[in-house]
């Protein structure tokens, strides 16, 4: 799936995620910010990654700021991202 | 609940319920949100094109997770009109609320800290930046920011300056596009006219070198105090981050005595710039029939139509290129208006 232009998902409330997702050069990058950054931060990028390798997305940057989101709303976030970026 | 963006109309209900929290909506705001609870304004929080500000919650309303909805719904407006990076300035009270929003600090001053938010990143900007310049990051370099407009020989004796008492210089130009010759103009005229100097670089300054993204006018009531905290911030990025990107340990001034802004900017960096391990190099100002040769001088002197007694005041690129229809025109708007840079 190809990244067209840049797009957004979630909000910034409590136990949610925000990601912005822009058509990156080469191959995929994250860029993560959270609230629990280490206790989660590895899981949280783990998603992100699982989520774009499923939706063989391959040349996106995401920066995603989260406020204590679980993994499916990481995951539900990061796909309507992409979805809305093609 | 509700939120909505207001019209231009009701804008001055906003200027109220700020200043009832020691605030204001400053005028240049372009798009302004607001929260409303049985039809009374309890939170608002603007944009001016990429900065945040002019933001305030009913005391009675904080701490109940207002402030994400406001900055997550302006983020979305933003975001929706290509606004991807953005700079948010507030007191040292209210970081940690930015901070848990995913603002990152750049830098702070006295009691003001300025945050960024969105896809901006100050170190990751000023890396692309270095890449982009080519420069050898090996070797000390000292540097000077100049917004040269136009291009006197006052500019081009302290670069000279520089050049001779130093192995390499970089020549910041500034960016913004807010003087009387075009951004393009100015820095090409710099580089042009630095082109005998083998060991000077110019390029253009960005966005963390004297821009608007990061001058606070907010919330800051006095004008001195304003301008004192814009200079500090100004001289801790440029020793925080610049420097030690850039690899550069000293900086060139001018003396000003003209221009007040100028004059507390160099007390300033005097002051700063040494605690990241900057030389602060002032240089006595270009003296010619008896008085300094500053920029100002110039655009005076084109506004009373006065093209032979600049000519003895600026390079003869900057000569020639004010003979060009280009250069006429820019005159003519100087004689015009009335700009302070």
């Amino acid at each position: 799936m190809k990244i067209n232009n840049p797009a957004k998902a979630g909000s910034l409330e409590s136990n949610d995620i925000f990601v912005m997702v822009f058509p990156n050069e080469n191959g995929n990058e994250i860029e993560l910010e959270s609230i629990v950054i280490k206790q989660f931060g590895k899981r949280i990028r783990e998603v992100i990654e699982e989520t774009l390798k499923e939706l063989n997305v391959e040349n996106a940057k995401i920066i995603a700021k989260d406020r204590g989101a679980l993994d499916y709303t990481i995951k539900a976030r990061v796909e309507t991202a992409i979805r809305r970026a093609m | 609940m509700e939120f909505r963006f207001l019209m231009d109309f009701e804008k001055h209900l906003v200027d109220e319920f700020l200043k009832g929290i020691g605030l204001e909506l400053e005028k240049d705001v372009d798009e302004t949100l607001c929260c409303f609870e049985d039809g009374e304004i309890i939170g608002t929080c603007s944009y001016s094109k990429n900065v945040i500000k002019c933001f305030g919650i009913k005391e009675e309303y904080r701490g109940e997770g207002l402030a994400s909805s406001l900055i997550t719904k302006i983020q979305n407006r933003m975001f929706d009109k290509g606004i991807y990076e953005y700079f948010v300035f507030t007191l040292e009270k209210n970081v940690q609320i930015f901070k848990s929003l995913g603002f990152k600090e750049v830098a702070r001053a006295d009691s003001v800290v300025l945050l960024e938010g969105g896809t901006s990143d100050v170190n990751r900007y000023l890396l692309n930046m270095l890449k982009a310049s080519g420069i050898d990051v090996s070797k000390k370099r000292a540097a000077l920011v100049v917004n040269c407009n136009p291009f006197t020989l006052g500019h081009l004796y302290l670069i000279e300056r520089a050049a001779k008492e130093n192995q390499e210089v970089i020549v910041f130009v500034v960016e913004e596009d807010r003087s009387a010759f075009p951004t393009d103009i100015r820095f090409n005229l710099v580089k042009l006219g630095c082109r005998h100097l083998k060991n000077v670089t110019v390029i253009k300054g960005g966005r963390y070198i004297i821009s608007s993204n990061t001058f606070p006018s907010y919330f800051l009531r006095k004008k001195d105090d304003k301008l004192s905290i814009y200079t500090k911030l100004d001289a801790t990025i440029f020793g925080m981050y610049i420097a030690k990107i850039f690899n550069i340990n000293r900086r060139y001034v001018g003396t000003e005595p003209y221009c007040d802004v100028t004059n507390e900017y160099n007390k300033t960096m005097l002051n700063i710039l040494p605690n990241y391990g900057v030389e602060v190099c002032l240089v006595e100002r270009l003296i010619k029939d008896g008085r300094a040769v500053s920029a100002s001088i110039v655009r005076s002197l084109l506004k009373e139509d006065k093209l032979n007694e600049v000519e003895k005041l600026v390079p003869q690129i900057t000569y020639d290129f004010l003979k060009t229809e280009e250069g006429k025109r820019i005159i003519e708007n100087i004689k015009r208006r009335d700009l302070p840079h």
